[in-house]
């Protein structure tokens, strides 16, 4: 078997290379998408960590799929607000969403 | 009842405050109600003083109707209240006075309200002062009635004239002058209050039968001077902040301003009753607790107060303003007044002493009958022709022949004509005065002298010489409000002029028991 | 009634009647004259009765001096004890009541006929002037101006009480202070009778003036009774002239040593100057003839009857201590008074007969005659000054009312011709009045004898003459020749005015229409006339050839008043002080009758003729009325015009701003310099600080979330270095 730090390491780059994306992106679904990179990474590490430490119990596998369904559905609501916010402000650079601003 | 016999005292000295408070929920536009529950408020002190005056026993010595309460415990001042000869006739002084000043008032229209409750808290002011016998206790009730007096002027003052000061600033002349009055007396009882304040560390109480005990026989070395060295700085700063008030020349500034802009019943009051309050402090305060310094700047009190005689009656005589003529012969009487206290120091224990303050004391209650009066009557002039100036009247006698004859009465109450009440005051100052302080005396008459001058000034500008044009036909006669305003005063006068006796009798004793 | 309880009582009549015609009768001119009148005569009665019972009971006049009817009570409680005041009758106040009832009377009475009671009123007649005069038709449809009656009638008779009431205090009083009462009231009373036509502008003035001057008096005498009472510890007559009090005065020295003075001679001196001024003696004589503004009444009650002769009184009351201490010469207080005596006599003789105006004449002659009484009380004539004083009194106002009179009838000339530029009181304007109106013709020839000292049947001749023997028989020699020169030009400047206003004929049309006067007029003439004559009788000198015995010399007595010790005799009779009052008196007459006989309208004055340039000085009176404006009247004014306003204003307000001045410019430094910067800056800084902190913080919140995330990852990163390094120690 390979080490289990290849995973993590694997795990650890994805997971930086998605939060570059999210802080770095200027487009919202770009941003998403860093977020599902992100997800993903979480998904990688979890996999390798039951793989390694406790592969009889299932737990590790179903933490994997809530992960997914999880990911999924704020997919779904984040597009779907994306979409929204589009329709508004004709813009999807997350840059010019700072209404909240002081 | 009882409750009342015990605390007369505290019941006159508050019934004006609890007047005050009733008017303050009385409806402001209510001007005729106003005016009437003030003036009836005001007779309420009247009555109880007449009460106190006849219960009062003239033949027993310290003082009566004592009351004490405890007050600040920790420094040992009490409020300690009673009365002698010489603070009863002052009392009374102020409880004849302040009603016929309200009446005198009835022609104010604006904020009637807050002008009466100011009078009557300024009753309240001066009858503490001549009631109260703890030092602290002096001298709040002291500055306590400048308040009222600043605002009296400063908001219901003369509508017109204005003082130009300096670097082009212009004021208008009330504000000029409670200003004045009020700032100038508060700076010179600042030495008033650090003396009290060190009357009280040096011998542990502010009671004045105490001190009066103890003070005087006090040795030893406190702040680093000897005794006496702290005596005559105590002195000077009593004498200085009493003598700003009565006012004793050259302190004397403040007092044209003021009277002059004051209102009428403002003036009434501020000649009649709180120019004693000065006085008053000098022969409660100074005599008793400084004999010796006293004794010692007699001379020099007696001249500044040879100064006020003369230089009074002189500046009276150049004044074309009639109020400030008026004002002007305060200072000319204050000065006898002054005389007499100083005659009455440097010769204690003797006749001298006791015949000069029963002159001054005499002269403190006449002066404030004969000063409310023409005061008053100045007011009832101005009220029609709405000027001061003298050389506007001209030959009114025919046009208000009762006024004319009520001013020349008044005037000769205020010159001194013997049969009137100002003779024998005058008489008495200058004969306990003319043993010690001779040359003064002598000199004070030149004072006496303008005195008729002014005072015959004032009526040939008025009453006399050809009828001024201006005013046939526009000039009402005086009317009965103001005849119930001068009468009583009037009635007074003549009769103190001619027996003088109730009311010295009573003086006599205390000044006697004090100073013989 | 008991005697003294009538003493008490007499003064209060007349001001009784002053309150009620004040207060009630203002309006009616009948009640107030019958009030005023009415009181005049209770008074009078009563007077009349108190001088009866004080000579008739035992010993006449010389018991009255031992025992005088006397009365006291407390009045002002001073110390232990108390002030007294009371009443007392001796001779020379019995003496003193006696003319004073009589004049008041008369003088109240004529008052009545003075302002014209029954005519009517005028229709331009205003309150405070003189009646100009009503215009009445008569039955044929003629108008005539005929006199009107005086518009402030009642005021009048008000205050003319009040004078009665002043004077008869004076008289009755028992101390020096109630005298000084009653004087005090005279004063004012004089004022304002003096200016009883307040609007016309020389009246107003006069009356101050005369205020004034005898203020300075009075200024004066009140030192002296507060030196007395302190000297003395009391002012009553029964201590104050007991002979232990008098030794004690003479032997105490004055005051500071005052000129080397005993403190009686200072006391006497300092009471003296009172009488200066308001008996008008050189240099305050000024007033009174300024004082002819008032009505003639007044002028006869205030300047004949009482007023001034209260000055005299006084200074013989106080006689005792003007001359204690000196046995037979005189004290320096008496030197004083004889020299002021004498030279005013002189002195006003001369200018009166420089005077044109009738009333202005006997205004001067008053001032003379006083300083004869004066100067005889120098002297230390007493019985002398006593005796003057009554029949002055008498035949002073007899003149004046005369004169009234005589003014009377040429106003009622001015008025019938319409020519108001003629002045009726002007004796140039007269001549022939005697015709015209015989009754105040003799009667003023009776006064005017009298004044002039015409021998035997005049009450001035026995008087004045007393005074010239006094003075011979002492060996006063200066003041003999003064006094006799002054009585020479008496005679002869009265005599003078009786035949420029009697005598030749009518000079102006005015003076033709002239008539008679009222019966209210005249009848208290002739009864002034009588005592005129008959008053001198009551003194003729013990030892005077032939008619010396005939009639009890009654006068003599009041030298009973005096203590015992200075009572003195008679002096002897000496036919010399007779001649020179025989020589004077008929000469001057005789001279003026010889200069004035053929007196014509419009001729220069003989007497101007005669002195030239020296009459313009005379009849400008010295010109000292002017010295005076120009000199103590420009500089009173100009202390209290200039001096004392430049000192409060300038220089005690001026201290007082420039210390408002500098707290001002204080609080502007310190405001400036401190309170702005440091301390509002520390709270601006405060506040202003958070604000800023705020403005520039809040940028982190950029509503960007990538931002936030970035801050996240950043703190994320640092906690765990932390927590690291942390979990290492």
């Amino acid at each position: 078997m390979i080490p289990l730090s290849w995973y993590l390491i694997l795990a650890a780059a994805l997971f930086s290379l998605g939060l570059f994306g999210v802080l770095s992106r200027k487009n919202a679904v770009a941003i998403l998408m860093g977020v599902e990179l992100m997800l993903n990474a979480v998904n990688i590490n979890l996999v390798a960590f039951w793989r390694y430490s406790a592969p009889e119990v299932i737990a590790g596998q179903v933490f994997t799929i809530i992960v997914f369904a999880v990911s999924a559905a704020e997919v779904a609501v984040g597009l779907a607000l994306v979409i929204s916010l589009y329709r508004r402000r004709q813009t999807v650079i997350a840059e010019n969403i700072d209404l909240l601003r002081w | 009842m009882d409750f009342f016999t015990e605390h007369l005292l505290t019941a006159i000295l508050f019934s004006p405050v609890v007047a005050g408070l009733v008017l303050l929920f009385l409806p402001g536009e209510e001007k005729k109600l106003l005016r009437v529950a003030a003036f009836i408020g005001s007779l309420i002190p009247l009555a109880l003083s007449l009460i106190l005056w006849f219960r009062f026993d003239p033949t027993a010595t310290g003082f009566q109707f004592e009351e004490q309460a405890a007050w600040y415990e920790a420094i040992n001042s009490s409020f300690h209240l009673g009365v002698d000869g010489i603070s009863l006739a002052m009392i009374l002084l102020t409880a004849i006075l302040t009603p016929l000043a309200i009446l005198a008032s009835f022609g104010i229209s604006d904020r009637v309200k807050a002008y009466m409750i100011l009078f009557l808290f300024l009753e309240t002011g001066m009858l503490g002062v001549f009631m109260s016998l703890d030092l602290l206790i002096f001298f709040v009730f002291y500055e306590i009635g400048l308040v009222p007096m600043y605002f009296l002027i400063n908001q219901w003052g003369s509508a017109t004239g204005e003082r130009k000061l300096w670097g082009g600033m212009v004021v208008p002349a009330r504000t000029y002058a409670s200003f004045k009055f009020m700032v100038y007396t508060m700076g010179a009882s600042l030495g008033l209050l650090l003396a009290i304040q060190m009357i009280g560390v040096v011998s542990g109480t502010f009671d004045l039968p105490e001190l009066y005990r103890s003070w005087t026989s006090l040795s030893g070395t406190y702040f680093g001077l000897d005794i006496a060295q702290v005596k005559t700085i105590a002195f000077w700063a009593f004498t200085i902040a009493f003598a700003l008030k009565v006012p004793v020349w050259p302190f004397h500034t403040w007092l044209p301003d003021a009277h002059t802009e004051a209102p009428t019943a403002g003036s009434m009051i501020l000649a009649g009753v709180l120019l004693k309050l000065g006085a008053y402090g000098f022969i409660r305060l100074v005599l008793p607790l400084y004999p010796d310094q006293a004794k010692y700047f007699a001379g020099a009190i007696a001249f500044l107060a040879v100064m006020a005689i003369i230089f009074g009656a002189f500046a009276s005589y150049g004044q074309t303003d009639f109020k400030r003529l008026v004002a002007y012969s305060s200072v000319n009487h204050m000065g006898f007044v002054v005389l007499g206290i100083a005659a009455a120091a440097l010769s204690v224990g003797t006749e001298n002493a006791v015949i000069a303050m029963n002159g001054t004391v005499l002269q403190m209650f006449n002066h404030g009958l004969s000063a409310a009066g023409m005061f008053f009557l100045v007011g009832v002039l101005y009220d029609r022709t709405h000027t001061r100036d003298l050389t506007k009247y001209g030959g009114l006698f025919p046009l208000i022949p009762v006024y004319g004859g009520i001013l020349i009465f008044t005037s000769m109450a205020s010159l001194g004509l013997p049969g009137l009440n100002g003779f024998v005051s005058e008489f008495l100052v200058v004969r306990g005065a003319w043993p010690v302080l001779t040359l003064h005396t002598a000199l004070s008459m030149i004072g006496l002298l303008f005195t008729g001058a002014y005072i015959l000034k004032g009526i040939k500008s008025t009453l006399h010489g050809p009828v001024n044009k201006e005013w046939i036909g526009h000039l009402k006669e005086i009317d009965k409000r103001e005849l119930l305003v001068i009468v009583p005063l009037m009635a007074l006068m003549l009769w103190l002029g001619i027996w003088p006796g109730w009311l010295l009798g009573v003086i006599n004793h205390t000044v006697t028991a004090l100073f013989g | 009634m008991a005697t003294e309880q009538l003493i008490w009582l007499l003064p209060l009549p007349p001001l009784v009647s002053f309150f009620l015609i004040v207060l009630l009768a203002n309006r009616n001119k009948a009640l107030s004259h019958t009030i005023g009148i009415g009181a005049a005569f209770l008074s009078w009665l009563a007077g009349m009765v108190v001088f009866f019972r004080a000579v008739t009971g035992e010993h006449g006049l010389h018991g009255l001096g031992e025992h005088p009817l006397h009365s006291a009570m407390d009045w002002l409680p001073l110390g232990d004890g108390a002030f007294q005041i009371g009443v007392n009758i001796d001779p020379l106040s019995a003496l003193t009541l006696f003319f004073v009832c009589w004049t008041v009377l008369m003088i109240f009475i004529y008052s009545v006929g003075y302002h014209n009671f029954g005519q009517p009123e005028g229709e331009h007649d205003q309150k405070g002037l003189p009646p100009h005069g009503a215009t009445v038709t008569d039955e044929h449809g003629h108008q005539h101006t005929v006199l009107s009656v005086e518009p402030n009638y009642s005021r009048f008779f008000a205050f003319i009480s009040l004078f009665a009431f002043g004077m008869f205090v004076l008289v009755v009083s028992d101390n020096l202070l109630t005298l000084f009462v009653g004087w005090e009231i005279m004063g004012l009373c004089s004022y304002l009778l003096i200016g009883f036509w307040f609007a016309k502008p020389s009246a107003r003035a006069a009356a101050i003036k005369a205020f004034m001057t005898t203020r300075i008096g009075d200024v004066f005498m009140l030192l002296g009774l507060a030196y007395l009472y302190s000297a003395a510890g009391s002012l009553s007559y029964s201590v104050i002239f007991s002979p232990e009090v008098l030794d004690r005065l003479v032997h105490d020295a004055a005051v500071g040593g005052f000129l080397g003075l005993s403190a009686a001679g200072l006391i006497g001196l300092l009471l003296f100057i009172g009488t200066v001024g308001k008996s008008a003696q050189f240099p305050l004589h000024v007033w009174l003839p300024d004082a002819m503004e008032g009505p003639t009444p007044v002028s006869a009650m205030i300047h004949a009857a009482t007023m001034v002769s209260a000055g005299v009184y006084m200074v013989i009351r106080i006689f005792p201590i003007l001359a204690a201490g000196a046995e037979h010469g005189l004290t320096p207080a008496m030197t004083v008074m004889a020299f002021i005596g004498a030279f005013t006599a002189l002195f006003a003789a001369t200018i009166a007969v420089a005077q044109n105006d009738i009333k202005r004449v006997l205004a001067y002659s008053t001032i003379s005659q006083l300083g004869f009484m004066i100067a005889a009380l120098g002297i230390g004539a007493y019985v002398a000054a006593a005796f003057h004083l009554l029949t002055h009194a008498f035949f002073k106002a007899l003149l004046f009312l005369g004169s009234g009179s005589v003014i009377h009838g040429m106003e009622h000339g001015v008025l019938h011709t319409g020519n108001h530029d003629v002045d009726p009181q002007d004796m140039m304007n007269m001549g022939g009045l005697r015709k015209k109106m015989p009754v105040t013709f003799w009667t003023f020839l009776i006064g005017g004898f009298a004044l002039s000292g015409f021998p035997f049947i005049t009450a001035g001749f026995w008087s004045k003459d007393e005074i010239l023997a006094d003075a011979w028989a002492h060996g006063h020699t200066a003041v003999f020749w003064t006094l006799a020169i002054a009585a020479l030009l008496t005679a002869f400047y009265t005599m003078r005015q009786i035949m420029l206003t009697f005598f030749g004929e009518p000079r102006t049309k005015e003076a033709e229409h002239a008539h008679e006067t009222p019966w209210t007029m005249t009848a208290p003439l002739v009864i002034l006339s009588v005592f005129a004559v008959a008053a001198g009788w009551a003194g003729i000198p013990e030892d005077f050839p032939i008619l010396g015995g005939l009639v009890a010399n009654f006068i003599h007595g009041v030298s009973a008043t005096l203590p015992a010790a200075m009572i003195e005799k008679a002096p002897a009779f000496n036919v010399i002080p007779l001649i020179a009052s025989l020589v004077v008196a008929l000469g001057g007459l005789f001279l003026g009758w010889l200069v004035y006989r053929k007196y014509k309208a419009g001729a220069t004055d003989p007497v101007k003729k005669m002195l030239g340039g020296l009459h313009t000085v005379l009849q400008n009176k010295y010109y000292l009325d002017e010295l005076y404006q120009a000199t103590f009247v420009r500089l009173f004014n100009w202390i209290s015009e200039v001096f004392t306003p430049a000192m409060d204003r300038g220089v005690i307000d001026g201290f007082l701003h420039g210390i408002a001045r500098v707290a001002f410019s204080l609080g502007g430094i310190f405001r400036d310099r401190f309170e702005t910067p440091v301390i509002t800056g520390a709270a601006d800084l405060l506040g202003n600080g958070v604000k800023g902190f705020g403005r520039e913080f809040r940028g982190i919140q950029s509503g960007r979330i990538q931002q936030y995330m970035n801050v996240v990852l950043v703190i994320v990163v640092v906690l765990a270095v932390f927590i690291y390094i942390l979990a290492q120690v």
